[in-house]
């Protein structure tokens, strides 16, 4: 992202991937609206966005299965479908893909079989964790186990650039973490990772960048230390102090600038603020509250912002760092 | 990338070009197909149809029928049969292996092979392949069984040309296994498509031979023309009819090849129109 690098020629080496204006129309529906992204070789970046948002049409045109209506994209510095043919891009599919009349195995050696070079079928499955399940037909796997197979198919051909759309829909949290180590190991090997992903916890814990998109826009772009810094922290304690007057809550808040979140019973309170261990230390020192817990904004909070309704009018590089909302979850 | 104001449907875009060498696309439609066959041969219940009940009914219709023996034309009542039932079988092949691709396709297989260098081109020659292949199956099985039950044909070319002809005159029956999927877009929907292929085989004059007004009718049903054109080696055009009816006229050849045109035509429009339904959406 800072660094300059070489503009893309037509096979040179040129950004993993790279978007400019890009808009993709269905009719009536903008599904991306002016997108301009920039993905270097060896980044791993989430695409996260609520349903709609306009991730899979992106991804899409990325590969080339979708034609822009405006703007340019390219894939590896060359045209996103001659990437994908040549096996240097590939793709794990969202859902369906798969004939269940196959096994595992047969799968793999019938995709192989339609590809320019690959490497051992053998060698892919045991990659994506399934050499033990290469008899088992298709139709008998799990949604996890269908998962690790498009993930299979898509190591094929050794790609430096790997997309995937919503992953590990449909897995259990136990298919879900194995599912991530594989992609790690892959990651590690140096290829480029971008999914497209609604589950916060994911794009979180995997990306080392996060896109959120919304309406077909990118709404912020960088690391989640990026997107959740300019936000406020809570603090919350047991309230040990009178609940009105000059020493209740809401006027210790207001003495030290910052917002009285919540308030149970007069037992928990909850304070929002941008230093809250300036806030922890008055506290303790007037001796009003104890057993403090101090939690960061999580991505979530960033995200809920970003579905919340009044989200399109705000640009997202300056805004308000408004107190987070009093009944913004446990986190 | 240029971008360029395509309206079409949404799909993988540019084949392979000319950068990939001729041979190895080739291997890679090849192996395609053979992989494509496989799948197909293995699933029990299309070969049943394709081959087994063809047989069967060429035993029950031509086998031991009493006018298996005679002479018909440049051959016999036997291999008059087992024509009508290699048509019935190659185009049951063609409309089931055509219908299971479509479904397959909007299933997201296609999407699946649009990440390898098998283009959308070399897909549908290896479908094709794969039909033809499949419509080979019952078309030598019934050739080799009818044989051995007696049936006859004067000269040794009519055997390669009459079997030529089924397998080409079946391929517009990709197109109608297509349009069934298409229209419906289900697996079902090409289960009935082929199961209504032996109502058409019924008035293509496939099963027994019509005559009259029923006969009036059937010859402009699809399966009418390819019948009869098969039969032409043995027949040309002749009607076989049983019982004391008033003799019925001959087709002509243009007549069946004219019905075979219309019907192809028909069929692909069908196919147009529905696959622009379905990118419309």
């Amino acid at each position: 992202m800072g660094t300059a690098r070489t503009t893309a020629h037509d096979h040179g080496p040129g950004p993993a991937l790279e978007a400019r204006d890009l808009h993709r129309r269905f009719s009536a529906v903008r599904a991306v609206d002016g997108v301009d992204l920039r993905i270097d070789r060896g980044e791993v970046v989430a695409v996260l966005g609520p349903n709609g948002a306009g991730k899979t049409t992106l991804l899409d045109m990325a590969l080339g299965f979708s034609v822009p209506t405006g703007g340019t994209v390219r894939t590896l510095g060359e045209d996103p479908a001659r990437a994908v043919r040549s096996g240097r891009a590939s793709a794990v599919l969202q859902t369906g893909g798969l004939l269940d009349d196959l096994t595992v195995s047969e799968t793999v050696r019938m995709v192989a079989a339609c590809h320019l070079a690959h490497i051992p079928p053998a060698e892919a499955l045991e990659r994506a964790g399934l050499s033990g399940l290469a008899p088992r037909r298709v139709g008998k796997c799990s949604g996890g186990e269908r998962q690790r197979l498009r993930f299979a198919l898509a190591l094929l051909t050794s790609p430096e650039l790997i997309v995937l759309d919503e992953p590990t829909t449909g897995m259990d949290v136990r298919a879900r973490t194995e599912f991530w180590e594989t992609m790690h190991a892959e990651a590690a090997r140096g290829r480029t990772v971008v999914f497209a992903t609604h589950y916060l916890a994911e794009a979180a814990d995997f990306a080392e960048r996060i896109v959120l998109m919304r309406s077909g826009r990118i709404h912020a772009d960088g690391t989640v230390a990026e997107l959740t810094a300019a936000r406020t922290r809570t603090l919350t304690c047991a309230w040990t102090g009178p609940l009105g007057g000059e020493q209740g809550p809401a006027a210790f808040a207001e003495r030290h600038g910052a917002v009285l979140a919540g308030s149970r019973d007069g037992i928990r309170v909850r304070f929002s603020a941008h230093d809250t261990d300036a806030l922890a230390l008055a506290l303790l020192a007037e001796g009003l509250g104890g057993d403090l817990q101090i939690t960061q904004a999580s991505l979530d909070d960033v995200f809920l912002d970003l579905t919340g309704p009044e989200a399109d009018s705000i640009p997202e590089t300056d805004r308000p760092t408004e107190p987070a909302t009093a009944n913004g979850g446990p986190a | 990338m240029n971008p360029t104001a395509r309206t079409g449907a949404p799909t993988a875009a540019e084949p392979m070009s000319s950068a990939t060498p001729p041979r190895r696309r080739a291997r890679i439609l090849l192996g395609y197909a053979g992989w494509d066959l496989l799948r197909t041969v293995r699933m029990f219940s299309a070969t049943f149809f394709i081959v087994v009940l063809p047989m069967a009914m060429f035993l029950i219709f031509g086998g031991i029928a009493d006018y298996g023996d005679q002479a018909l034309g440049r051959g016999n009542g036997s291999a008059y049969v087992m024509t009508s039932m290699a048509v019935y079988g190659a185009v049951t092949a063609m409309t089931a292996t055509a219908g299971s691709a479509a479904v397959e396709r909007q299933q997201g297989w296609g999407r699946q092979l649009g990440l390898t260098a098998l283009s959308n081109g070399m897909y549908a020659a290896g479908k094709c392949l794969v039909g033809l292949a499949m419509a080979l199956l019952p078309v030598l099985a019934l050739f080799f069984l009818a044989t051995a039950m007696g049936a006859r044909f004067d000269h040794a070319w009519m055997w390669p040309i009459t079997g030529l002809i089924v397998l080409i005159g079946s391929l517009p029956f990709a197109l109608y296994g297509l349009a069934s999927a298409l229209l419906f877009r289900s697996e079902a929907a090409v289960s009935v498509a082929s199961g209504l292929l032996v109502l058409l085989a019924f008035f293509g004059n496939l099963f027994m031979p019509l005559s009259g007004a029923m006969l009036a009718i059937a010859k402009f049903t699809p399966l009418y023309g390819l019948a009869s054109a098969a039969r032409w080696p043995q027949l040309e055009g002749q009607l076989l009819q049983i019982g004391p009816a008033a003799p019925e006229a001959g087709d002509s050849l243009l007549f069946s090849v004219l019905n075979v045109v219309v019907w192809t035509a028909v069929f692909g429009a069908i196919c147009g129109l529905a696959g622009r339904r379905r990118t419309a959406r």
